[in-house]
């Protein structure tokens, strides 16, 4: 089979490698663009929120480049993903391309749909494949993480502007073309002492601002959807620390789950007194990471929700409790497809300003250093 | 939209110099499904909303493990106040009074009007003459008979077996049901929902495709603090003459 699936951040990179595993042809969409956004909210409802607009707009794409399958995950609520997938087969076959949708999730009501889907996808393959297959996206999908870790911190002390950005996407790109274990974790080493070789050396300037991003998952790891959140940042001097990953998200909503794990209880550790707990998507979690960062002595949090997402708009209302008690600034950014680069830009300049003179005060002087100061 | 007119509410009450205030964590109310996220939330987000002063009665309400658990959820929550026989006893009665409401509720099929219109939307926007610009009371003036989603489980349930994919959030599956078990007795349908809610943009598509074939004209309302009755009202106008038209031919 053809299959195609929709973007999420880098993942890409891991699922071209199982998908291959299991015997069948993988067809990635092109990289999110401005136009794949307007073809998916072409076809939406205008109140579904932007990582739906954005799922289609790929599916669609991926369609041209002559697959016959959509690969999916799904879910039982109360967050809109879960019930994305059938709402895009719907949306799909209203224009005219009817093609077979194969959701992942964790199986309840009609079984034999479930098990269809599995034989779908699993036939024609051997075993031994499935399993190399499995290890080596695996593999892929946390060296990817790694290296955009690497490259959060090595974007506010480059020497050359926008030098981690080109030097990140090489990476990737080996990544993606490495056809063994081995192969990723060569890469993987070799981009470690690149990216120190980006960094300035010496600590004459003081150390840059440390900024936390929260928020709902697709924005967070999706360029597109968060207007290159975290390269903007970067360029403005502010170490990102990220509390989302991929591969924390795969092993606690699949794996963990899939066993019956409650992956919710340290999460209402951290944010008990705020939040009691699960409210869908990334809510708890927004919440509960914010709580973590303010204690590890995060400069700032940046939160970052699409419109009319159900469960952030929950954390939305909690957080500036948790920003008094901490006494830590909070942005909240609220993203659909209107969401103008300007504004956004400006926004996050001022804020970043307001953060680096509140430590500037709190230090007693000023050591957090920004390139323009 | 709710949730602001909610917290408008919790606001006005504190002001009155209340101690306690009565806001349940509803999470689910039947088996598999939930209420909507920001239900799930809600406690939590009136809490930053009142002074520290002011106690919140939460019981949680979650059936996603069954019945049974709701109902432990209720006496639970009884047992602060009571002992246990008169915890029970208060339970039968409050029972009885539900059955005998939802017995109400799938029967009175409205006759003798021109139109009749079946209405979709969540409670706190259908029953609240304020928040969805008067509807019901236009819709009474304009001659058209309003039937509206509330019928026991025990009919949308089955109701929905056409679908894929059960919904798994209980107004839109409600919702789903109804128009199934109404759907060739009614002229039309409208459904109200507040901007930004989640669910309702996803079951507009599920709705709008189930009535494609079946020749019924549909009109989708969304209202926010910022819309006003008089185009609502027009939209209604126009919506009812489009229904007469049609059905005289």
């Amino acid at each position: 089979m053809r299959v195609t699936f929709p973007h999420l951040g880098n993942a890409y990179i891991a699922v071209e490698s199982l998908l291959r595993g299991l015997g069948h042809e993988p067809v990635t969409p092109p990289p999110t663009n401005r136009r794949t956004l307007e073809r998916g909210s072409f076809h939406s409802p205008a109140e579904l929120c932007l990582p739906f607009k954005i799922a289609l707009g790929n599916m669609l794409d991926g369609l041209d480049q002559g697959a016959d399958c959509v690969l999916m995950i799904g879910g039982w609520g109360p967050c809109r993903l879960g019930y994305y997938a059938e709402i895009q087969r719907l949306l799909l076959e209203a224009v005219g391309r009817d093609v077979e949708f194969i959701t992942l999730e964790v199986p309840r009501g009609i079984y034999s749909r479930y098990w269809n889907h599995f034989r779908r996808l699993t036939s024609g393959a051997r075993l031994g494949h499935v399993l190399r297959g499995a290890r080596l996206a695996w593999a892929k999908l946390n060296a990817v993480e790694a290296l955009e870790n690497l490259a959060l911190q090595t974007r506010p002390r480059e020497t050359q502007h926008a030098m981690t950005t080109q030097f990140l996407k090489r990476q990737l790109d080996l990544v993606r073309r490495a056809a063994s274990l081995k192969e990723v974790e060569d890469v993987l080493h070799s981009a470690r002492q690149g990216f120190l070789q980006l960094r300035e050396s010496g600590s004459g300037q003081g150390w840059p601002l440390r900024l936390g991003v929260v928020g709902e998952i697709y924005t967070v790891v999706e360029p597109l959807a968060n207007l290159n959140l975290e390269e903007r940042l970067g360029n403005l001097g502010v170490e990102v620390v990220r509390t989302i990953s991929l591969a924390g998200w795969v092993t606690d909503h699949i794996f963990k789950k899939a066993l019956g794990c409650d992956i919710t209880a340290p999460l209402r550790r951290l944010a008990a007194g705020y939040l009691r707990g699960f409210v869908g998507g990334h809510g708890l979690e927004t919440i509960a990471r914010s709580a973590a960062l303010a204690k590890e002595r995060v400069d700032g949090i940046v939160h970052i929700l699409p419109l009319s997402c159900m469960p952030e708009v929950v954390a939305k209302g909690i957080l500036p409790a948790v920003s008094r008690d901490h006494q830590i600034p909070v942005l909240s950014l609220v993203v659909d497809e209107h969401t103008a680069e300007c504004g956004f830009q400006t926004r996050l300049e001022a804020f970043v300003d307001l953060v680096q003179r509140r430590v500037g005060q709190r230090v007693g002087q000023k050591q957090a250093c920004l390139p323009w100061s | 939209m709710p949730l602001k007119a909610f917290v408008g509410h919790v606001r006005f009450l504190a002001r009155q110099g209340l101690g306690l205030l009565w806001v349940p964590q509803v999470i689910s109310l039947v088996r598999g499904e939930y209420t909507c996220p920001n239900l799930l939330g809600l406690p939590d987000l009136v809490r930053q909303y009142v002074s520290p002063s002011v106690r919140l009665l939460t019981p949680v309400l979650d059936a996603r493990r069954g019945k049974r658990q709701l109902d432990r959820g209720y006496l639970s929550w009884g047992l602060q106040f009571a002992a246990l026989p008169r915890v029970l006893r208060a339970w039968q009665k409050a029972c009885v009074v539900q059955r005998s409401w939802e017995e109400e509720q799938g029967r009175g099929h409205p006759a003798g009007s021109a139109l009749t219109i079946l209405l979709l939307g969540p409670g706190y926007l259908v029953d609240d003459a304020y928040l969805n610009g008067n509807l019901q009371r236009k819709l009474q003036e304009l001659g058209v008979a309003v039937v509206r989603a509330d019928l026991p489980d025990a009919v949308t349930v089955p109701a929905c077996r056409y679908l894929t994919k059960r919904p798994y959030w209980t107004t839109t599956r409600r919702a789903l049901g109804a128009l199934e078990h109404f759907r060739r007795t009614v002229d039309g349908v409208i459904s109200i929902a507040p901007f930004g809610c989640g669910a309702e943009a996803m079951q507009g598509v599920l709705v709008n495709q189930r009535l494609r074939g079946a020749n019924l004209p549909y009109l989708e309302l969304y209202v926010d603090e910022h819309s006003s009755p008089v185009g609502l009202h027009t939209r209604l106008e126009a919506f009812c003459d489009l229904l007469e038209r049609k059905k005289s031919g």
